[in-house]
């Protein structure tokens, strides 16, 4: 078998380990949570008997450990369950739009930070402490200090409500219609969501560029007469890149497990509200759920981007034979 | 959308409205003291006509109301527990299932009743009898035609304990056995007892009629009523669509759609309103009041309510089984300080009886202020001198300004000579076993209610909301007696002698009512301001509503 295949198995699998690990502890955090869903659902009018009534009909009242195992193999089935508030509807019914939203969001807001990040840390590595490396610097180190909500407001403010009235400021996607039809919508979150997380990138590929233009190979190819384009392009930048992939892995896992204040602020309907939403009713299903999807992909994530670099990086690739 | 005769106009219409205004409160004055002080100082600027004005008076209408258009809501919500079951949702997702289903009686916007399906109603002179005839030609959503079968139908299930309905408590003095059918428009509904409170079991929303064989729907399917609206398209915590029932027995409704969305930040809500993505905003946050004030094109609409978030205190449990101490905690209260500090201004001073809009309610006991003297004397009868500690546990589960307000007891009860230690507790614990109901001193929230419906649910010990586990004998007595009396005025009567013990020896603390406030579009108009507030300053009256 080849070596690069042996490794995505083992990694595979420590991620289905990974991911039972937390279905059994986020289970068991809801579970310690003071009051149930049929609380959740009763509020004020939460009597005794009603509450009881809900329960039974819940399944709530059955052992912790039964009702676990059945969502368990649920799951192994491909069936998520049924939320327990509202209409009962199945939760990969209820989630799937949800899903799709957040996975556009998160696919726009990485198109537009990622391209523009790796020309500006690249750039300011090489022209260090110039004036241009200065203003990305104050930029990026501005930004990162932010809170993505102010962030957010900022943006509002000035693309939308105040200064600027060219974006809409409320993202409501039309649950009726496909969000990829809508992606005008999703301008002000995406552009929030690239500013919260291009400044990272930046700062890493910038520290990395440094350090790789001044290895002895990029010396080498410099001496050797290579114009400094291809001395950027084929000998620096492969390998400045390499640890600028896991930020970036770590930035997308981070955008897809759902920005609850931006989703908030533009009413934009992901999984950041859903879960906040299913876990103030303690609908552990659907808690379960979004957990899972958002362990799934850090999981995933992360082995792409271990792949990524050994593919990349000649030596770690001649060392897998 | 510009005035041609430019912004004196605007500050000539301020005054004139001022000036007309039934209300002159401090903030008009002092609106018309700034537009004076514009006029003097600005020339003729260009401004955009309307200007945003506060709707305190119902302005009449040039023109009658157009029909078509697309009614925009947002509403508070975000959260997917709620259903489109008339007879089990609650108050927040009642917003949307009042646009479907209609009760037999309603109530005004003054907090009068009303008929709705009903055409007429009979109480028999022992109170007993309630005899109550539909409307002829009365239809469904989906055409069938709405009979005394349907009523009973509708009765029947708020009383099947399975449905775990709203109206189950406010039902104890009727059976299944006591709703006959005597003919196909008239319901005849036989008491155990004589309750008056059970006329307003036929205005409560959660006693709405639905078709013989409705059952919970699953999203929009069944979901079939008689109301305004029907609905076409459900997502929970997200957005419910409507379209107008054509063939609605009341006024209007006169815009063809109407679509209700939630929103979870009061930001992002009031700039869907500002972005033109809605045309109307329920529960307006008055810290967002200023922002509309300022855009022009957009108005307010306030509604003075009967909704209270008291202070309760437990009377069987020390130290409120003593009466002076009760009384020396009401006198703690400076009413107006602890309104602008907790509600931004946006209440009206209450007098410990809450009861407002019965026509029984004692106009002309007086306003209790605070009375620090008074209250350390009582304390002191009491038995406390200056040591007297309790803990007060509040959450945002009864409302969002309460733990203010919790704050705000705790630094006047020091000038009495009381400690009190503020425990705030998580919102999905405070109303389970063991806390709500067993807290000493604690505080809750009511909408507006009457006298007879509310000491059912709250003041008996086998109401749902025993919460101050109050007892009285000669309140009982009087009570009990006005159940029965059938005699309006007699009633009433009655009605306000229990209030007024109340007044002197109660266990709420209760400073305030709500003022409900809702943005809307200039080109919205029909807006009526509701006594009711739970849901907004307009309680939904969507059918009322016209684009101009």
């Amino acid at each position: 078998m080849p070596p690069l295949l042996k490794i995505i198995l083992r990694r595979l699998a420590l991620g289905l380990l990974t991911m039972l690990v937390i279905s059994v502890l986020v289970f068991a955090a809801t579970q310690a949570l003071p009051g149930d869903t049929a609380t959740a659902i009763l509020g004020k009018e939460a009597t005794p008997e009603r509450v009881k009534v809900l329960r039974e009909q819940l399944g709530l009242d059955r052992p912790l450990l039964v009702q676990y195992v059945d969502w368990a193999g649920g799951i192994l089935r491909g069936d998520a369950g049924d939320s327990l508030v509202g209409t009962g509807e199945p939760v990969n019914q209820l989630l799937g739009r949800r899903v799709m939203n957040t996975v556009a969001l998160m696919l726009m807001a990485a198109l537009i930070a990622i391209p523009p990040a790796l020309v500006l840390g690249s750039l300011s590595g090489r022209f260090r402490d110039g004036l241009f490396d200065g203003a990305v610097s104050v930029g990026s180190l501005t930004f990162a200090a932010l809170p993505t909500f102010v962030i957010g407001i900022l943006l509002m403010l000035l693309f939308a409500t105040q200064i600027l009235h060219i974006l809409p400021a409320v993202s409501r996607v039309e649950p009726t219609a496909s969000v990829w039809s809508q992606m005008d919508l999703l301008w002000l979150p995406a552009l929030t969501l690239a500013l919260a997380s291009a400044p990272f990138t930046v700062r890493m590929l910038r520290g990395s560029m440094i350090e790789v233009l001044e290895s002895d190979y990029v010396q080498m190819a410099r001496l050797k007469g290579a114009p400094e384009r291809i001395v950027l392009q084929r000998h620096s930048l492969p390998n400045a890149i390499i640890p600028v992939i896991q930020v970036i892995a770590l930035d997308l896992a981070w955008m897809a497990g759902g920005v609850v204040t931006v989703e908030y602020l533009f009413n934009y309907p992901g999984i950041g509200a859903s879960l906040v939403n299913a876990v103030s009713n303690r609908d552990v299903p659907v808690v379960q759920a979004i957990v899972l999807l958002i362990a799934t992909v850090y999981v995933v994530f992360n082995l792409t981007a271990d792949i990524l670099t050994i593919l990349i990086s000649p030596r770690l690739r001649t060392g897998l034979q | 959308m510009s005035d041609q005769e430019g912004g004196s106009s605007f500050e000539v219409g301020k005054l004139w409205e001022i000036a007309n205004s039934k209300r002159v409160t401090r903030r008009t004055v002092l609106k018309g003291a700034a537009a004076m002080g514009a006029l003097a100082a600005l020339g003729p600027i260009a401004a955009a006509c309307g200007g945003s004005e506060s709707d305190t008076a119902a302005s009449p209408s040039a023109t009658a109301p157009k029909k078509g258009g697309h009614i925009r809501s947002g509403i508070n919500g975000g959260n997917t527990k709620d259903t489109l079951d008339g007879q089990v949702s609650y108050i927040d997702a009642g917003k949307k299932t009042e646009q479907i289903y209609e009760p037999l009686l309603g109530w005004t916007p003054d907090s009068k009743l009303e008929l709705k399906l009903a055409e007429s109603y009979e109480i028999s002179a022992d109170g007993i009898e309630y005899t109550v005839r539909l409307k002829p030609d009365l239809t469904f959503h989906d055409g069938k035609s709405v009979t005394a079968d349907d009523v009973i139908y509708s009765y029947q299930r708020v009383l099947d304990p399975d449905t775990a309905a709203l109206a189950t408590n406010h039902l104890t003095a009727l059976k299944p056995s006591g709703i006959k059918k005597l003919d196909d428009l008239t319901v005849r509904f036989t008491l155990e007892q004589p309750d008056m409170s059970f006329e307003e079991v036929l205005a409560y929303y959660g006693c709405c009629i639905v078709p013989v064989g409705f059952e919970s729907p699953k999203g929009v399917e069944g979901a079939i009523g008689t109301g305004p609206w029907k609905v076409t398209s459900y997502f929970p915590g997200e957005q419910t669509e409507f379209v107008a029932n054509r063939d609605y027995w009341g006024e209007g409704p006169y815009a063809d759609k109407l679509t209700m969305i939630e929103f979870v930040d009061p930001t992002a809500k009031l700039n869907a309103l500002l972005g033109g993505s809605v045309d109307h905003l329920a529960i307006l946050d008055t810290s967002q009041v200023p922002t509309i004030e300022s855009t022009p094109g957009y108005s307010i609409l306030e509604a003075k309510t009967g909704g209270w978030d008291p202070f309760t205190m437990a009377m069987d449990l020390k130290p409120f089984d003593d009466v002076r101490v009760r009384q020396a905690f009401r006198l703690i209260v400076d009413r107006p300080q602890m309104i602008e500090q907790a509600h931004g201004g946006y209440s009206w001073v209450a007098n410990d009886m809450w009861a407002v809009f019965d026509p029984g309610y004692p106009k002309d006991l007086p306003q209790r202020v605070q009375d620090l003297e008074q209250a350390k004397s009582l304390l002191k009868q009491a038995g406390y001198d200056n040591d007297l500690n309790v803990v007060l546990n509040c959450s945002t589960a009864t409302g969002a300004n309460d733990p203010a307000a919790a704050q705000v007891f705790k630094e006047q009860a020091k000038g009495a000579g009381v400690t009190v230690k503020v425990d705030k507790v998580d919102p999905n614990a405070y109303w389970n076993e063991g806390n709500y109901l067993s807290y000493p001193f604690a505080m809750t929230m009511w909408g507006t209610n009457s006298y007879l419906w509310l000491c059912r649910a709250a003041l008996f010990p086998d109401g749902p909301y025993y919460e101050t586990h109050w007892k009285d004998d000669e309140w009982e007595k009087l009570v009990l007696e006005a159940y029965k009396t059938v005699d309006d005025a007699k009633r009433n009567e009655l009605v306000s002698q229990c209030q007024t013990i109340e007044y002197e020896r109660g266990a709420y603390i209760q400073y305030q009512f709500h003022i409900m406030l809702d943005a809307h579009s200039d080109k919205l108009q029909g807006l009526v301001a509701d006594n009711f507030g739970a849901e907004g300053a307009t309680k939904s009256r969507f059918n009322l509503m016209y684009f101009v």
